[in-house]
């Protein structure tokens, strides 16, 4: 039995301080949530489910707790994350796991624009499309795309891995089609067992950077 | 490639060099020049094998045990070959021979920028309030940040802040000595975006073990952690080691990019903090991808607020764009303290053409900065700092008589732990240890020695503030006014607003309202 924490029409003072007190005794569930930015921030425990749509930012410097959403989530999920694992059943916007270290953030439905920028280690999975520019300056982690990417995928890849299984529009700079190895589809197998996503690991290409120091020589 | 090769000339005084009467006996120039200057022969002989090669650091003429050096700089070709000056022909030559921009650091160099030293301060005579006495009577140079906002207020001893500068940029050394000198002054010392140093927390706050057992320093200062375009390092817990966040917009050497750190910086150290490869540029991005709205800066805050459970201040550092409506945008998105840096300002690597020629010069920033926070109702409220080219107690006084709160050191912090302004501090090697990684010349810096060295300047700087304020008939730094000050020519006082001195009125697009900035773009 959960225990519930009633967002309407509340600021994100009030609920997050209330969420604070909650997460120590059990889960939580948060409803009326869409309106608050930055809820669940810097969390370093709790298993809390956003019972509708959530707002931006959220999950943002999460630290180690699980949150879930039971619908749609707003721009910048997960932004920054260190720890911790962010699911979205629905649809997640701009900068999915934006500037992440660790963790992981999965989106079950389609993901905006900039997903995985500057990612610097998490593991970002989305079940659906991604927009444009995803993965750009990514240094490490893995990015894992089911459907399909739009332009500039990659741009300017340091480090790190992404799997595609769809298709893409253009390629970034300093990207390189890779091999596949077993141990690749044994993570992603592992990845889609951990997060109830349907998908064939064989059916995967790899992408990874060119070289490592792109810039100014 | 340094950008001033070829500027200084290197004279080894032959009738006092150890080695020139003892080859073999001394070859200490060789062996502290980090750009490879000198040379030593098969027989023992040092010689100048590189002139142009020569920064003007001075480390050889410090070390050298006859006090045979002299470095100089070289003759001025202005007169006679301008605009084709030796560093000018020097740079063209680069690019011809790489393929390449010129990178550097440490802020714009030479020409014309209008600046503090066209102002003369008003002192008290008959006709004004008496002077105060600075030997025997008090002057209030407190200033609180975040009153009203947080639960933990940032109370500066002085007027005066460390500038951002990251680990990467600065050596751990340098970074610790910042903190030491913060520790004794009851000032701000910020972590720039390079991460967090862990013996940063403890030495600012005084103490000089982990366990914070052994208090050394009083009375203690307080560190500034940024949130910035490249994040490099930041985690909840690194928001929550901080005294205040600094949300970083942008800066004086760079506006309009981020952050870049040169390759041959990023040790594993530094690459730890940072989490990027050894050896790999460290590129910040120009903007925020994790803000696309102007909403957005605002929620960015308040979520950063709760992270850090209310607990301390919020502030932002500016570039010098457009003062008046960025410092707005900054009070808009919920700032308790703003830092403008100016087009002198630079202390980290930036093209060269950027530090150069790109950005509005401190002085003129202050008016609609000021302005714009008085049409907000929260000038005193939200501080304003002013950065960039900031030297002694006399740009003190100006600016703060301008209208600014308080002002903040970059170069000139780094100048008091020893730098000579040799400008290679992109380049990494630092004679002094100062913007060094490599552990040869960080050894160089002691971070306690240097720390006091900074205490020092913060301290004596106070006191010149001090003095100034007093003998124009304040006892606290926060009443002094643009009556306080004089334009000495009529281009400052047309870009500041001041009164010219004979003239004693303002320019007149001043007089009726126009020129502070809130009617144009700025």
């Amino acid at each position: 039995m959960s225990l519930v924490v009633d967002a309407k029409g509340r600021d994100l003072r009030s609920v997050s301080a209330e969420l604070k007190e909650q997460v120590a005794k059990g889960p939580v569930k948060v409803r009326g949530a869409a309106h608050l930015h930055g809820l669940v921030a810097g969390f370093k425990s709790g298993d809390v489910t956003i019972t509708g749509n959530a707002g931006d930012y959220l999950g943002a410097l999460n630290d180690g707790a699980v949150i879930r959403v039971q619908r749609n989530a707003g721009r910048y999920l997960a932004d920054n994350m260190t720890r911790g694992t962010v699911i979205v059943e629905g649809d997640a916007g701009y900068g999915v796991g934006a500037y992440c270290y660790g963790g992981a953030a999965v989106v079950k439905g389609n993901a905006g624009d900039f997903a995985a920028v500057m990612n610097k280690g998490a593991s970002i999975i989305v079940k659906g499309d991604v927009g444009d520019e995803v993965a750009t300056y990514m240094l490490a982690g893995d990015l894992v795309i089911v459907g399909n990417a739009g332009k500039n995928l990659g741009n300017y890849l340091i480090r790190g891995n992404i799997y595609i299984a769809g298709q893409w529009e253009t390629l970034g700079h300093n990207t390189l089609l890779a091999e596949m190895t077993e141990s690749d589809r044994a993570k992603l197998r592992g990845y889609f067992d951990e997060y109830g996503i349907e998908a064939d690991p064989a059916a995967f290409k790899k992408i990874v950077r060119l070289s490592e120091k792109p810039f100014y020589k | 490639m340094p950008p001033v090769n070829g500027t200084f000339c290197v004279t080894v005084m032959k009738d006092r060099c150890i080695n020139a009467g003892m080859p073999g006996k001394c070859a200490t120039c060789v062996e502290v020049c980090p750009h490879d200057v000198y040379a030593i022969d098969a027989s023992g002989n040092v010689y100048v094998q590189n002139y142009n090669a020569c920064v003007g650091c001075r480390i050889c003429s410090e070390f050298c045990p006859e006090d045979a050096i002299r470095i100089n700089p070289a003759e001025s070709e202005i007169m006679t070959r301008s605009p084709w000056t030796f560093p000018q022909i020097e740079e063209i030559h680069y690019k011809a021979q790489t393929g390449q921009y010129q990178l550097r650091g440490f802020g714009t160099m030479g020409g014309y920028v209008p600046s503090f030293d066209n102002i003369t301060i008003v002192p008290s005579q008959i006709s004004s309030p008496a002077p105060r006495d600075k030997y025997r009577e008090e002057c209030n140079m407190e200033v609180v940040i975040g009153e009203g906002t947080c639960e933990h207020p940032i109370r500066l001893h002085y007027p005066f802040v460390f500038a951002a500068m990251s680990f990467g940029a600065l050596s751990k050394e340098a970074r610790m000595a910042l903190a030491i000198g913060a520790a004794q002054t009851g000032i701000i010392t910020d972590t720039g975006e390079g991460g967090l140093v862990q013996d940063e927390t403890w030495l600012v706050k005084g103490f000089e073990n982990k366990e914070r057992t052994l208090k050394r320093w009083e009375p203690g200062g307080y560190l500034v952690v940024q949130w910035s375009t490249g994040r490099w390092g930041v985690s909840a817990d690194y928001l929550r080691a901080g005294d205040a966040v600094e949300i970083k917009i942008g800066q004086g050497a760079k506006p309009g990019m981020g952050g870049h750190l040169l390759g041959a910086k990023v040790t594993a150290e530094v690459a730890a903090v940072r989490g990027i490869p050894i050896g790999s540029d460290a590129l910040s991005p120009c903007r925020y991808y994790d803000v696309t709205d102007p909403a957005d800066m605002k929620r960015m805050v308040a979520f950063i607020r709760d992270v850090t459970d209310y607990q301390v201040p919020i502030l932002f550092k500016l570039g010098p764009s457009r003062p008046y409506a960025d410092i707005k945008a900054c009070v808009e998105a919920g700032a308790d303290m703003i830092s403008i840096d100016g087009l002198v300002g630079g202390t980290g690597a930036s093209p060269a053409v950027v530090t150069q020629g790109v950005g509005i010069p401190t002085v003129a920033l202050i008016p609609p900065a000021v302005q714009a926070l008085k049409d907000m109702g929260v000038h005193r409220k939200v501080k304003l700092f002013v950065l960039g080219g900031m030297r002694n107690g006399l740009d003190a006084y100006k600016a703060m008589a301008m209208g600014a709160d308080g002002i903040g050191f970059g170069a000139a912090a780094e100048i008091a732990m020893g730098c000579r302004a040799c400008m290679s501090c992109s380049s990494g090697k630092c004679a002094y240890g100062i913007c060094a990684q490599d552990p040869v010349l960080r050894a160089r810096l002691n971070p306690v020695e240097a720390g006091q060295r900074l205490a020092n300047f913060i301290k004596a700087t106070a006191e010149e503030l001090k003095i100034l304020t007093m003998l124009s008939g304040h006892d606290d730094v926060g009443d002094l006014s643009e009556e306080d000050l004089r334009a000495m020519e009529p281009n400052i006082a047309a870009i500041t607003g001041l009164k010219l001195v004979g003239y004693e009125r303002p320019m007149p697009w001043w007089e009726n309202g126009r020129g502070n900035g809130s009617n144009g773009n700025q």
